[in-house]
């Protein structure tokens, strides 16, 4: 297994998914490929004699821990989301999906995965740029499979926002590679974009340039990342795609840009020497934390609902960055990790409760308890989780990333973050409960799907257990990638 | 091609270059702004082919060859058949009339002047005239964005942006590898393609491409 046999997955199974054939069978190969992947990542990324970095492809791609945890997290949630889909969008018997049209939708969910593993794949800072530009446009026909009006509004201010967002970051691009060329020496042309060169050689770089380019990149990949103010496409593509979709787009996709960010952040701090960068992900962490409160607090969509809460999760993830320190980075990291598998199981129920209800307003969702014991236990635990309640993981590395403000003396940050994430609980709770408890107003009519109910099980165990316990590869996994971004080890 | 021809031809095409982003922003009509477009992208392949056989860089013919075809050609050609297909004949409709946007157009060359010029921190060896002008083709392409109603024009304003950073990656640094070239093209074509795409579903969807038709999703 290496690098390139990580990326060919998806990319063959995404054409095979188009080789017209009955839906059973486009099903299968559509489900068997991202299992596929999954299943080769981890052996890939958990073999014994694994190095510490491994190129590819003359150093443009590269594998360190950092970018193995996002492999495992592309593909794990990318492989619950495939079998959630299996149910979800093979299982409806209505005639908006056309066979073709669901095989268009598994090969851009093949592709969407690719452009994802290739964006925290790539050593090169220019081919990162192609790979997340890549992401939006396979994602665009996933946010609209209906064709609906709301739909079509959704993508079509996703792929113009983040298209000019990414534009800025190529600007940064080109300040960086700039600040390259000007201290290279002969030959090293191939080498000037590379992620790990310029990091061998940030103290050659202009800091002034690279501060003027990470603002560039903070504001082009934070747009891609849901950083406010660049967020107002995030609520509406998240509340508008098919719920696996929502999951990956607020799982993952959003981790990517925020590993796009890590790496300049890293590359910033090393050529500057100082916190700048740090800085400045704080500030924007702090605002999109403050910013999501009040439309968590007031939220009349449950879609929207979850989506504003992955804009809370990033600023928290960019302020742990922020804060830096091995607590800080090892913290956001984890953060990452469990924001992905907790905000995708959350978005899976919303799929559940979009199949029972037929709306997603919240005022017209009442007793999912009774009309759907499952369900309800699992919406209502996974709302406790995102809101950081103790026995979940996400408490976990909300503790570690405020206690690594405190040791870093950023006192009213994390003042400012308790009293907001105390107000996020609040709303969360009220919402949860208003929804969850009662009694509903129709029967339960709904065929089960096995599939789609063992994924929600899946998903619940998942953040129930790492809550209390991180298995060991994975923790030293985690605790490699904080080295490499510069955390040190944690004591 | 001695070198003073070479100098004084920089600065004419420069100056053309100019002139079509001001006939991109002064065209009420969208035939006419794709047209502009095609214009601005000629003269940006004209630019780059003089620049990369006076510095004699290999690599940045081949993007000024590629310029030339894809956004000269391909994508004019693409975004005419839509406007054909969708019968858009009518004015291009703008929140602020043509008149003012000049002026603010103006204002925005001047500011990008200022921004860059001359002991702040981007000093390239040889080419530095052209960075303001890079400067304010982005500028101009985020000025359409905001402005203009239509969808079709709002992906023009980006293409813009996008020669708006391919002239700047040309001027500061000789373009970029020539691999994250060619993929940064392919990604521009297929974003053209993919808007071009979405215009129809608006269209057919909102029976119209006005992009303040689109207010369903708030809060």
């Amino acid at each position: 297994m290496t690098i390139d046999k990580v990326l060919w997955a998806p990319l063959v199974f995404a054409f095979l998914c188009l080789v017209p054939c009955p839906k059973r069978i486009t099903r299968l190969v559509f489900m068997a490929g991202a299992a596929l992947s999954a299943v080769g990542a981890w052996f890939f990324v958990f073999a014994p004699d694994r190095p510490e970095c491994v190129f590819a492809f003359g150093k443009n791609l590269m594998m360190d821990a950092l970018s193995a945890v996002f492999v495992l997290l592309i593909t794990s949630v990318g492989v619950l989301s495939a079998a959630y889909a299996g149910g979800y969008i093979f299982g409806k018997e209505d005639a908006v999906l056309s066979p073709a049209k669901i095989r268009r939708y598994a090969f851009f969910f093949h592709l969407f995965l690719f452009t994802m593993l290739l964006t925290v794949l790539s050593n090169n800072l220019g081919i990162m740029w192609i790979a997340i530009e890549g992401t939006t446009l396979a994602s665009a026909f996933l946010v609209n499979v209906d064709d609906k009006r709301s739909s079509i509004e959704a993508a079509w201010k996703y792929l113009i926002l983040c298209s000019v967002g990414i534009a800025l970051a190529l600007f940064g691009i080109i300040l960086v590679y700039y600040s390259a060329i000007a201290q290279a020496a002969a030959g090293e042309g191939e080498l000037l974009l590379d992620w790990t060169f310029l990091l061998s050689r940030a103290g050659q770089l202009d800091p002034r340039v690279l501060r003027l380019a990470f603002i560039f990149i903070l504001v082009g990949y934070g747009t891609k990342a849901g950083l406010a103010p660049f967020h107002s496409w995030l609520p509406d593509a998240h509340s508008q795609a098919p719920a696996p979709v929502s999951a990956l787009l607020s799982g993952v996709l959003l981790s990517c840009a925020t590993l796009g960010i890590l790496r300049f952040h890293i590359l910033t701090s090393a050529a500057t020497g100082s916190s700048f960068s740090g800085t400045l992900l704080v500030f924007f962490g702090v605002l999109s934390v403050a910013v999501s409160v009040p439309f968590i607090l007031e939220q009349k969509d449950y879609k929207r609902l979850l989506a504003y809460s992955s804009v809370e999760h990033m600023g928290l993830a960019a302020v742990g960055l922020g804060f830096g320190g091995a607590l800080g980075i090892y913290g956001a990291l984890l953060h990452i990790v469990n924001h992905a598998f907790t905000k995708s199981l959350l978005f899976f129920s919303s799929g559940h409760l979009l199949y029972l209800f037929q709306t997603k307003e919240i005022e017209k969702v009442r007793g999912v308890f009774r009309k759907r014991a499952l369900l309800g236990i699992v919406f209502f635990l996974g709302a406790l989780a995102i809101a950081g309640m103790p026995p979940f993981s996400i408490f976990v590395s909300e503790f570690l990333i405020l206690a690594a403000g405190f040791s870093a003396k950023k006192f009213v940050a994390c003042a400012l973050l308790l009293i907001l994430l105390s107000l996020v609980f609040i709303g969360f709770l009220k919402h949860a409960s208003q929804m969850t408890l009662g009694v509903p107003e129709n029967p339960a009519v709904l065929k089960k799907s096995l599939l789609m109910d063992s994924v929600l099980v899946a998903g619940l165990i998942v953040i129930l257990v790492t809550g209390f316990y991180v298995p060991g590869p994975f923790q030293q996994l985690l605790q490699q990638a904080s080295r490499v971004a510069g955390g040190g080890p944690i004591s | 091609m001695t070198d003073s021809i070479a100098v004084s031809l920089t600065h004419f095409l420069g100056m053309m270059l100019v002139i079509a982003s001001f006939w991109m922003l002064a065209s009420p009509q969208i035939g006419a702004c794709i047209r502009a477009y095609a214009t601005h992208s000629f003269f940006l392949a004209a630019i780059t082919a003089v620049i990369a056989s006076t510095n004699h860089v290999e690599h940045l013919m081949v993007s000024a060859v590629l310029t030339l075809v894809l956004k000269t050609i391909v994508i004019p050609h693409v975004f005419f058949r839509i406007i054909l297909r969708l019968g858009i004949r009518k004015e291009i409709e703008s929140y602020i009339n043509i008149p003012f946007s000049l002026l603010l157009a103006v204002l925005l060359v001047f500011v990008s002047f200022y921004v860059t010029r001359e002991g702040k921190i981007l000093n390239p060896v040889s080419l530095g005239e052209f960075i303001p002008l890079a400067v304010s083709t982005v500028f101009f392409g985020m000025l359409m964005m905001t402005t203009r109603k239509k969808a079709i024009s709002q992906v023009l304003g980006l293409l813009l942006i996008e020669n708006g950073l391919f002239l700047m990656g040309v001027t500061m640094t000789f373009g970029m590898p020539l691999l994250v070239e060619i993929g940064i093209f392919f990604d521009v074509l297929v974003a053209g393609l993919i808007m071009g795409i979405f215009v129809f579903k608006i269209r057919g969807a909102f029976e119209s491409i006005n992009v303040d038709d689109m207010t369903a999703l708030k809060g």
